[in-house]
C-alpha cells in the first residue's frame, strides 16, 4: 500500500522529532532526507532507538532484514512509506 | 589479636552519596533520619491487583528536577553527561547514578593521583530492573516490534554498572555482586578485598535502587514477608522493627554509593577520610529458605570482628538488619546477644529501615552511609514506631528519639533470603 506525498512528510516529521530528541548532535539542525544519522554523531544504539520508536509512533512494522539495508534517512523513509498504511480519510 | 594493618592494606571511605525518598543528599538524608521521618507511603503508581500497597516510593523521581535542586553540587560536565546517559536509562539507573556522582564528588574526584585504570566499580545489586523487565514483557506480548529496542542492553544489571563507569570514567575491574538483602555488605567486602590485595587503588561501590515489579511484590505478600495486614491505611507506622506489632518488611526504592581507597592512597592525595572499613565477612546457612538462622548471623558478625581485629566489647553501635519481620528481628537480637554477651545490653542497636523501609540491594549501602553519618555527628538516629514493647526483645533500640552518642566502632548487619549473612565493621578515622 503506497502513502501519498503528505504522508511521507508526516513520516519524516515523526522521524525528525525522534532524531532530535535522541541524538544529541542533531539538536537544532535542519535535518534533510539526504542526511544520515551518523552525520550527527549517532551511535548504533541511538539509530536503532530512533527507528524503533518511529515505527511504534507511526504504527508500522518493517522487517528487520529490510531495515538493515537503509544507508540514510531517504532509504529509511522509502521503507516506512512502503510499509505504512494509508492515512484515514 | 593483631594490631592494625599497614596503611597499604587499610581501607577507608573517602566519599558517599545517597538517593532516597527521604533525602537526595547526605545532609537531607541524615536530617530526615534524626527527625524520625518515615519514607513509607501508599505506592503512587501501584498495580491495583497487587496486594503490596505501601513502600518507599520514588516512582515520580525527576532527574531534571533533582539536578536543578542540586545546583552546583555536581560539576557541569557531569551534569551534561548525566542528562545524556540517563535519557534511555530505566528508572533504576536514573535514581542510582546521581548517588554515584555524589560519592565521586564528595571524595574530591577526579584526581590526578587516581588513574582511571586503577579505579574499580562494584555494583552491589541484582534483578535491579524488575519492573522495567516486567513492562517490557507485557509490551512484547502485545507486539514484539514495539518493545524498547534497547531492552536487551539496558535491562541487564550490568547496564547500571557500565553506565556509571562511563559517566565517571572508571577503567579498572568492574562487575556486579549479588546476595539478596546481604548484597550491599557483600559489595563492601569484595571491594575491600580488591583494595587490600592491591588489585585497585580505589573502588566505587554502588547500591542500586531496585525497580520493584508487581509479581515479586505480590509473591512477598503471599509468603507473608511484607507488611500488608494492618498498616496499609497508616503506612508510616508499617516499618516497626523490634516492636510487638511488627508484621513484615516494607520494600523501598533508594540508592547509595561510597568511594573506598587505601589509607595510604587517601593520605598521599590529601583526601578527607570519612571512616575506615575495619573488616567485613559473609556466611551462608546452606539453605534456599527465607528463614533466618542465628548460627549464620553469629558467624558473620564474629568473622567480621576477627577480620577487623576488634573485640566485641569495643563495638559501640549496631546498625541492625532489622527488617520488621516477626522472626527475623527476634533471631537477630538473639544473635547479637550471643556475639556480644553482657555488652549487648550496653550497645545501642537501631534500625534505619524503621524510617526508610527495606532498600533490598541498596540496604547495605544506605545503612553504611547512615552509620558513618551518625558516627561523624556523634548522634544515634531513632528506631521509630516503638509503641508496644516485645518482651522477648530487650536491647536498647534507640526508641523513637535521636540522642547523642560517641561511636568509635560500629557494625552494620545484612541478612538475606537464602541464608546469606553479612556484616561490615566501620571505625572512626584516627
Amino acid at each position: 500500500m503506497t502513502a501519498d506525498k503528505r504522508t511521507r512528510d508526516e513520516i519524516f516529521a515523526v522521524v525528525k522529532s525522534n532524531i532530535q530528541e535522541i541524538v544529541e548532535g542533531a539538536k537544532g539542525i535542519d535535518i534533510k532526507e539526504t542526511d544520515s544519522m551518523r552525520d550527527f554523531g549517532a551511535d548504533s544504539l541511538e539509530i536503532v532507538e530512533v527507528v524503533s520508536r518511529s515505527m511504534k509512533d507511526l504504527k508500522i512494522k518493517v522487517p528487520r532484514t529490510e531495515l538493515s539495508g537503509a544507508k540514510n534517512l531517504k532509504d529509511l523513509l522509502d521503507l516506512f512509506e512502503k510499509f505504512a498504511a494509508a492515512p484515514p480519510s | 589479636m593483631p594490631g592494625p594493618r599497614e596503611a597499604e592494606r587499610r581501607v577507608v571511605v573517602t566519599g558517599m552519596g545517597v538517593m532516597t525518598p527521604i533525602g537526595e543528599a547526605l545532609d537531607d538524608y541524615i536530617e530526615s533520619l534524626l527527625a524520625g521521618r518515615s519514607a513509607v507511603t501508599r505506592w503512587k503508581a501501584g498495580d491495583e491487583r497487587c496486594a503490596s500497597k505501601i513502600g518507599g516510593d520514588m516512582s515520580d523521581f525527576d532527574l531534571g528536577a533533582h539536578l536543578r535542586r542540586a545546583g552546583e553540587a555536581y560539576p557541569e560536565g557531569l551534569v551534561q553527561s548525566l542528562r545524556r546517559l540517563m535519557r534511555p536509562t530505566p528508572r533504576c539507573g536514573r535514581i542510582t547514578a546521581p548517588a554515584a556522582v555524589q560519592a565521586f564528588v564528595d571524595a574530591g574526584l577526579p584526581h590526578s593521583a587516581l588513574p582511571p585504570e586503577r579505579f574499580g566499580h562494584v555494583l552491589a545489586g541484582h534483578n535491579v530492573n524488575g519492573n522495567y523487565v516486567y513492562e517490557g514483557h507485557k509490551t512484547y506480548l502485545e507486539e514484539p516490534e514495539y518493545i524498547d529496542p534497547l531492552f536487551g542492553v539496558v535491562a541487564e544489571d550490568t547496564d547500571v554498572l557500565s553506565v556509571i563507569t562511563e559517566l565517571l570514567t572508571l577503567r579498572g575491574p568492574s562487575f556486579t555482586v549479588g546476595g539478596a538483602c546481604a548484597t550491599g555488605n557483600l559489595g563492601i567486602m569484595v571491594a575491600t578485598d580488591l583494595l587490600r590485595s592491591g588489585r585497585v587503588d580505589a573502588a566505587l561501590v554502588t547500591g542500586p535502587s531496585n525497580d520493584l515489579d508487581p509479581p515479586s511484590l505480590h509473591s512477598w505478600v503471599i509468603i507473608e514477608a511484607l507488611s500488608f495486614k494492618s498498616f496499609n491505611d497508616d503506612p508510616t507506622r508499617a516499618s516497626r522493627p523490634f516492636d510487638a506489632l511488627r508484621e513484615g518488611f516494607v520494600p523501598s526504592e533508594g540508592a547509595a554509593a561510597v568511594v573506598l581507597e587505601t589509607l595510604a592512597g587517601a593520605r598521599a592525595r590529601g583526601a578527607r577520610v570519612r571512616a575506615e572499613i575495619l573488616g567485613a565477612a559473609a556466611a551462608s546457612d546452606a539453605t534456599r529458605l527465607t528463614k533466618p538462622d542465628q548460627n549464620g548471623q553469629v558467624r558473620s558478625m564474629r568473622d567480621a570482628l576477627l577480620d577487623a581485629r576488634v573485640e566485641p566489647r569495643d563495638v559501640d553501635y549496631v546498625n541492625a538488619h532489622a527488617t520488621s519481620t516477626p522472626l527475623g528481628d527476634a533471631v537477630e537480637v538473639a544473635a547479637i546477644k550471643e556475639v556480644f554477651g553482657e555488652h549487648a545490653y550496653r550497645l545501642p542497636v537501631n534500625s534505619t529501615k524503621s524510617m526508610l523501609g527495606h532498600c533490598l540491594s541498596a540496604a547495605g549501602l544506605v545503612e553504611l552511609v547512615a552509620t558513618i553519618l551518625q558516627m561523624e555527628r556523634g548522634v544515634l538516629h531513632p528506631t521509630i514506631n516503638q509503641e508496644r514493647k516485645d518482651p522477648e526483645l530487650d536491647l536498647d533500640f534507640v526508641p523513637n528519639h535521636a540522642r547523642p552518642a560517641r561511636i568509635r566502632v560500629g557494625i552494620s548487619n545484612g541478612f538475606g533470603f537464602g541464608g546469606l549473612n553479612s556484616c561490615v565493621v566501620v571505625g572512626r578515622p584516627e
